[in-house]
């Protein structure tokens, strides 16, 4: 049947009951596809096609976590939850995982300030043409593979952290007891440590951060913006008062892909946080994460059944944590939005 | 914006040789008309001859779309709105606009009704009052009442649009502009919406943009006919209804209209 003719034959087709459930099509429908004479068991069977893309991912995390823990079962670890790190005595992951939050948390914060900051100037302030130069550059930031962050960061920023800005932050910040270096706690001239590792993440979760946000905010509608302007706001006002509150739930996802990114973030932290398995001494210190361990640790993992443990189990942390946060994302995601309609 | 009384014995709204461009085509072509107080003025014609634009240049929401030329005057209480000393925000809180499609706040109803008042920083109980009486105004409040802290989404479409008329009227202004505020809607929420009407125009200066040629003998005290952008006359409603000048006009009322 010539496409045209079908669509024409669909319009003038009787409206669907309002508000009435809409019917399963039946079998023989053609417009799924099938022919009349089709036995309808095979149709029905197929149907359940439909649950594979739904199956695949959910497959793919009961397959690694399931390899994982097995390998992991091995051998038990004296003092894994606790922030003792000295192999074979004691095996605490404690500070990779408060590594791991230590650069995540805060490279989050600040690429969310960083993405609404470009986001409304992207969609509220900027003139078009300023705004079409701008996103894609930002979006460009996402192609940028870990390892060359890496090693910009470690060749071009990190002196400039080390000699210059750590250097500067710490004598301002002499008030705050951990944000001031000392003999015990100094600043290393290559500038690995915290900050440098939370800029890098910070830029590397931009663009995720920048691009939802952005996306959320054109998707509040134009009359809404009309309408608080027609009412005397400023457009500061309505970005406050409406398009933010409307566009809660993009935000929202945002903080928690972003926090995705820069929580598993391997290669360009590995290069970067100084590779110490202790809790950074000073905000100036150098310290370690879950992934940079297991990516630099890897080849002591057949050393031994104990870090081979060790190194599994400590993905198994990373991701549980990692899974949790989406989840969680998610139902706070999913919560805002049935608030937002309760009552219909 | 200082004054709030009207100047001398003028119209509290007036449009002066206006003339409403886009990328050299004439969207509005030299158009002059009062709106007299305490009345509702419809403003009638065939879907595309400017309607929208003309109401949408009386409070400078023209701004908004990028590309529109205005020149010309729109005179509030004397004083011309495109004066580069007029602070389009201030415009807006003196003349209200409501659009053709319900636009409530992802908020409650009361935060709805409250949003123009929170905005000048209004004390929590003259806000109470002011919500109440603007909700009472729109024909809303015995609905709503009882449960203010309700999600607005979960009105029905013409308790949106009320309460966006209520919205606007909580900042109290001198004119609202409406939009096919009815073309959304059902002939039971249109029926209550034009009572509405009916009961604001005695307080301030209606512009009712509508296609629908009953709607406008039904509310309006003055209709003025628009074609291809040009003001083809404007008139008493019963004049303009039943005894119109343009054979242009004669076809729009009696629905011979291409
Ligand atoms: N930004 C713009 N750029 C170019 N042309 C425009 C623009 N806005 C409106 N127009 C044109 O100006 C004319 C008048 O538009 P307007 O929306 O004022 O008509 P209207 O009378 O409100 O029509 P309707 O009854 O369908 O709502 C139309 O031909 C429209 O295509
Ligand atoms: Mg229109």
């Amino acid at each position: 049947m010539h496409p045209v003719a079908e669509v024409v034959l669909d319009a003038s087709a009787p409206p669907s009951e309002p508000g009435g459930r809409q019917p399963l099509p039946s079998p023989s429908s053609p417009r799924n596809g099938g022919s009349p004479s089709a036995p309808g068991s095979l149709l029905a069977w197929l149907r359940y096609t439909a649950l594979v893309p739904a199956l695949i991912p959910a497959g793919i995390i009961v397959a690694i976590v399931w390899t994982i823990t097995y390998a992991s079962r091995l051998t038990s670890l004296p003092g894994f939850f606790s922030f003792n790190w000295a192999p074979t005595s004691s095996w605490g992951i404690g500070v990779f995982v408060v590594g791991s939050f230590m650069t995540a948390v805060p490279a989050l914060f600040f690429s969310m300030l960083v993405g609404l900051g470009l986001a409304v100037a992207s969609t509220t302030y900027l003139p078009r043409l300023a705004a079409s130069l701008l996103d894609p550059f930002v979006d460009l930031l996402a192609g940028i593979p870990s390892v060359i962050y890496g090693i910009w960061g470690y060749v071009v920023i990190g002196p400039y952290f080390g000699l210059t800005l750590n250097p500067w932050l710490s004598a301002h910040l002499q008030f705050l007891p951990w944000f001031h270096a000392t003999k015990a706690a100094p600043i290393n001239t290559l500038g690995l440590g915290l900050p440098l590792a939370i800029f890098v993440l910070t830029l590397m979760a931009l663009p995720i951060t920048t691009l939802l946000i952005r996306d959320s905010l054109r998707a509040v509608p134009r009359e809404l913006w009309e309408s608080g302007l027609a009412l005397g706001a400023t457009r500061w006002e309505v970005l406050r008062r409406v398009a933010f509150p409307y566009s809660r739930r993009g935000i929202m996802s945002a903080a928690f892909l972003g926090f995705g990114r820069a929580f598993g973030e391997t290669v360009a932290v590995a290069m970067l946080i100084g590779s110490t398995a202790q809790i950074p001494p000073s905000f100036y210190g150098t310290g370690y994460t879950m992934a940079a361990a297991m990516f630099e640790l890897i080849d002591s993992a057949y050393t031994s059944a104990q870090w081979l443990s060790v190194l599994t189990e400590m993905a198994i942390v990373l991701l549980a944590i990692s899974l949790l946060v989406n989840v969680a994302g998610r139902r706070l995601v999913i919560s805002l939005s049935t608030t937002e309609v309760a009552g219909v | 914006m200082s004054g709030e009384g009207p100047v001398g014995n003028g119209p509290i709204l007036s449009v002066d040789h206006l003339t409403v461009t886009a990328k050299g085509k004439t969207l509005l072509d030299d158009i002059s008309l009062d709106f007299a107080s305490n009345s509702l003025t419809a403003v009638v014609g065939p879907s595309g001859c400017g309607k929208t634009t003309l109401v949408r240049s009386l409070n400078r929401m023209t701004e908004l779309t990028p590309g529109l030329r205005v020149k010309g005057a729109v005179n509030y209480l004397g004083q011309n709105i495109y004066d580069r000393s007029v602070n389009p925000v201030l415009v807006r809180r003196r003349i209200g606009m409501v659009f053709q499609r319900p636009t409530v706040f992802p908020n409650s109803i009361y935060e709805n009704a409250a949003f123009g008042l929170r905005l000048v920083h209004e004390e929590e109980g003259k806000i109470d009052i002011a919500v109440r009486h603007a909700l009472t105004r729109a024909g809303l409040w015995d609905e709503v009442k009882d449960d203010l802290e309700r999600p607005a989404l979960s009105l029905s479409g013409g308790q949106q649009q009320r309460l966006c008329i209520a919205r606007a009227l909580a900042v109290r202004p001198r004119v609202l502009l409406l939009d096919e505020p009815t073309s959304a809607l059902d002939p039971g929420s249109t029926q209550r919406l034009e009572e509405t009407m009916e009961h604001l125009k005695e307080e301030m200066v209606l512009v009712l943009v509508t296609h629908n040629v009953g709607q406008a003998a039904r509310v309006s005290d003055r209709v003025a006919f628009l074609h291809t952008g040009h003001l083809v006359e404007m008139g008493e409603t019963e004049e303009i209804l039943e005894r119109p000048k343009d054979p242009l006009t004669q076809q729009f009322i009696t629905g011979r209209f291409p």
